[in-house]
């Protein structure tokens, strides 16, 4: 072939490779009425990585104008004093900061608990809390580094008077994941499953993973793991039975948009490309009770 | 046996138990693991109280937009709890008899599979850890996670009073102190 026309041929695959993979990857809707978020987990390092995924994610709301971030916990490596406070959290997320976008944090084992004094974090001084940013839709964000019986009856509590709304948990370690550093928190799993069926919740989201996972549903409920915002243990995630999909060579942050009973939802790395992306139906209260084992009379 | 003896063997198996039943009904009948909790509580309630003092007063822990009042007034916390507790020593809230209760209470739950794998993970290093009573936890190192199982089996602490593993030692640690209050080493092996 004539390198001319062999050229041009490559530069055509390029094209229409590109095309392909930009239908395969699902838009968001960017709803005007929607709530829509994103999502960083152990983030705290100060480190260049932090800072490029920080300014990626700040770029990304030019286009899609969520409204907070939650934070999977480790949000302050290695020291919690005033300068880690403004290394690792303030200057990383200034843009987003000065535009008056909310962060929601949990702890991580590498948090000191103090940080929920911080107003930055909006933990309201609680090491777990609620927060329903819209109606409809309520968050809860639990200390899984210390889950005794005061935060499981709290949990409780709160769960059973949240109504219909979407029941959407965060918190630092996953109750699944295919990591081979950690995998899943099967005790915190034991715990906190039977509740999260039993009052119905939607979506778990957690960090402790150096990656990106989503989880196959579990008993009518997604999970997310996405933990590589700053940290990343490459070739930790095995692929199980668990994965739907799975991310560990960059580091990433998610968006979210909510829109009436389906979850949108991007994984995108540092770089800006669109690693995992997809819409996942709210399961009904019908397929809830199935799962948790209630039937009805 | 003959009629006589064995009437002689009631009365002396009367005899016997009578005196204790008349001592256990001048006092409740309490056994001796609810005894040490019940003592490991009161002391714990004390330190608290202790806390809740010099947690008053000025400057206090509370929502700040300033990292720095949150490390002055973390501060200030260990400052008085120091000076409220000053010669306070290893094994005044663990007790060589609570630590005994408490070893007894861990150990079958360390050695299981799911708590092991807790265990385990990011854990500090005691080589690491000063483990000074009033002295501060190191800031730069995480902190390990407590297995659940093993929170559930423990007595219930009042908020912001918890208990953390640094290797096989089981902490007593002032969340807001950042603090060591008590330790027991070896608590799980």
């Amino acid at each position: 072939m004539h390198p001319c026309r062999f050229r041009n041929a490559l530069v055509l695959f390029a094209l229409v490779a590109a095309t392909l993979a930009a239908a395969q990857e699902a838009a968001l809707p960017n709803a005007a009425d929607s709530l829509k978020f994103a999502i960083i987990g152990d983030s705290g390092t100060g480190s260049s990585s932090q800072y490029a995924v920080a300014s990626k994610l700040a770029e990304s709301r030019g286009k899609f104008p969520y409204e907070f971030v939650l934070m999977m916990g480790d949000n302050l490596y290695s020291g919690s004093g005033p300068k880690d406070f403004e290394k690792k959290f303030e200057r990383p997320y200034k843009p987003l900061l000065d535009a008056g976008v909310k962060f929601y944090a949990s702890l991580g084992n590498h948090d000191n608990p103090n940080e929920r004094f911080y107003k930055g974090f909006n933990m309201n001084g609680e090491r777990f809390y609620t927060f329903r940013p819209k109606l409809g839709v309520r968050f809860f964000a639990l200390d899984s580094n210390y889950m005794d019986k005061p935060q499981l009856d709290w949990l409780e509590k709160q769960l059973a008077a949240s109504g219909s709304d979407w029941k959407i948990c965060f918190f630092h370690h996953p109750l699944y994941s295919s990591g081979g550093a950690h995998g899943s928190d099967v005790q915190l799993r034991t715990l906190l499953e039977p509740l999260f069926l039993k009052h119905g919740v939607d979506v778990v989201f957690a960090g402790h993973e150096h990656f990106y996972e989503r989880i196959k549903p579990q008993k009518g409920i997604y999970y997310f793991i996405s933990g590589g915002a700053a940290k990343l243990r490459e070739g930790d995630v095995g692929r199980t039975d668990l994965t739907a999909k799975s991310f560990d060579t960059g580091y990433h942050f998610m968006l979210i948009e909510l829109v009436k009973d389906t979850l949108h939802f991007q994984a995108i790395t540092d770089q800006g490309r669109v690693v995992d992306s997809g819409a996942l139906q709210r399961f009904s209260d019908v397929d809830k009770k199935k799962f948790a084992g209630i039937t009805s009379p | 046996m003959r009629p006589s003896i064995f009437a002689a063997s009631g009365v002396l198996l009367l005899l016997a138990t009578a005196t204790p039943f008349a001592d256990r009904a001048q006092q409740p009948p309490v056994n001796s693991d609810a005894r040490l909790l019940a003592d490991f509580k009161a002391r714990v309630n004390q330190y608290d109280a202790i806390r809740k003092k010099a947690d008053d007063s000025a400057p206090p822990l509370k929502k700040t937009e300033e990292p720095r009042d949150i490390r002055e007034a973390q501060q200030g916390l260990v400052e008085r709890i120091g000076a409220a507790r000053a010669g306070a020593k290893q094994g005044d809230i663990f007790t060589p008899e609570i630590a005994a209760l408490f070893r007894r209470l861990l150990r079958p739950e360390a050695k299981e599979k799911d708590t092991k794998a807790i265990l385990k993970e990011d854990k500090p290093s005691r080589a690491t850890i000063s483990l000074k009573i009033n002295g501060p936890y190191p800031d730069k190192q995480p902190l390990a996670t407590s297995p659940p199982e093993i929170l559930l089996k423990l007595p219930t602490l009042p908020k912001d009073i918890e208990y953390r593993f640094v290797d096989s030692y089981l902490i007593l640690r002032d969340a807001r102190a950042n603090t060591i209050i008590d330790y027991i080493p070896n608590a799980i092996s």
